[in-house]
């Protein structure tokens, strides 16, 4: 008989980690992703420049931090930019994006509506509209499937 | 029973084939079912240039404007984006959550910090959960009754769960076997159709229950 029949310690053994096929994350180092500047958004905000705002606070996303703090941040400054368009003005900020900027966008609209305050569900509906009209449902997809969240 | 009938015959819409294997028969079904259906389909359309208009004036009006609007196409996109499963195991993803990479990011959609819908979806199935305004102590309680009801009776109504998720009032799940037997479309029109009744029904019952009060009351203090 084998020598394995002795010892049963196999049995507490967890195959499925040692499966070769095993999806395991990818976890890039994130370390040096600070988010959007906030000084920088801030500035441009106040000068009334909103197109450049938009651009700025979507550079540099928080995707890899395992920093909460990052990421709440960067969602609180983006909610601000887009509060601060006039109605009629969303559609133009949409359209200055490109194919990622607005991926990125919808996004940072949907972690916009975990925390709902007063009026941000409003100024994301509209956002979420034109964004959607510009991405398409591909987008939203793009969105639903992502593994990194913002 | 006068309550939930519209919800119910949309319910009926679902189905392709004849209403004999389904339960809720009793309901004639030639009631004008087609005018329902293309108004919502034109609401859906012309949704787009109304949510505008109804953002812009709806913004602050609590109890009127409460605009199906804006969120419904936002709410129809997403579920049709997540219905569109393959059979891959009788599990569930969702409840069971054994394998990281079947599982697709949840999302909420809300309108404001007491209304919203999170929808979670896998590889085979998707989880809608809507938490129903609910303004006032009465309208608790009907709305209450109301999801009791109709969680007691799931599994006449197949797609939904006999407890909603934590944190909200009724939850739809959704799975790849449902929409091999039922339209996809129309799966997420009977969603979002629901969730505009809802707050209907709801506000119906308050009225019905605050007449029947008024006249009870009435009644009994002619005696003195």
């Amino acid at each position: 008989m084998s020598k394995n029949t002795v010892s049963n310690r196999f049995r507490t053994v967890d195959v499925d980690e040692y499966d070769e096929n095993k999806f395991v994350d990818e976890e890039d180092g994130g370390e040096n992703q600070l988010g959007p500047d906030e000084a920088e958004v801030d500035s441009l905000i106040r000068q009334g420049n909103l197109m450049e705002a938009l651009q700025a606070v979507l550079k540099n996303p928080p995707i890899n931090t395992k920093n909460q703090n990052v990421k709440d941040c960067a969602e609180g400054l983006v909610l601000k930019v887009l509060s601060a368009f006039k109605s009629s003005d969303v559609e133009k900020g949409v359209q200055s994006l490109d194919k990622n900027g607005v991926d990125l966008l919808m996004k940072y609209i949907y972690k916009g509506f975990e925390t709902p305050s007063d009026n941000s569900s409003a100024v994301l509906l509209q956002w979420h509209e034109k964004a959607l009209s510009a991405g398409g449902v591909g987008c939203i997809v793009r969105v639903l499937t992502a593994r990194k969240t913002v | 029973v006068k309550r939930g009938r519209g919800i119910w015959r949309s319910v009926w819409e679902i189905f392709p084939l004849s209403s004999s294997n389904f339960a809720f028969s009793s309901l004639s079904p030639s009631d004008s079912d087609s005018a329902p259906v293309p108004q919502r389909r034109a609401c859906h359309a012309a949704g787009r240039s109304l949510s505008g208009e109804l953002l812009l004036s709806g913004g602050g009006a609590p109890q009127q404007a409460r605009g199906g609007g804006p969120v419904s196409p936002c709410v129809s996109v997403c579920v049709r984006d997540s219905v569109c499963f393959r059979v891959f195991d009788h599990v569930n993803a969702i409840p069971f959550r054994s394998s990281k990479e079947l599982l697709l990011q949840p999302v909420i959609i809300s309108r404001n910090d007491k209304e919203k819908v999170l929808i979670e979806g896998s590889i085979n199935s998707v989880r809608v959960s809507i938490a129903v305004k609910q303004a006032d102590e009465i309208e608790k309680i009907l709305c209450h009754k109301f999801m009791r009801f109709m969680m007691m009776r799931a599994e006449n109504f197949f797609i939904l769960r006999r407890k909603p998720v934590e944190g909200y009032d009724i939850s739809f799940l959704i799975t790849n076997f449902h929409t091999e037997q039922m339209y996809k479309h129309k799966l997420v029109d009977f969603v979002i159709h629901f969730m505009e009744e809802i707050d209907k029904e709801i506000s119906e019952m308050k009225l019905s229950v605050n007449a029947r009060a008024r006249i009870v009351a009435e009644e009994f203090l002619k005696n003195f």
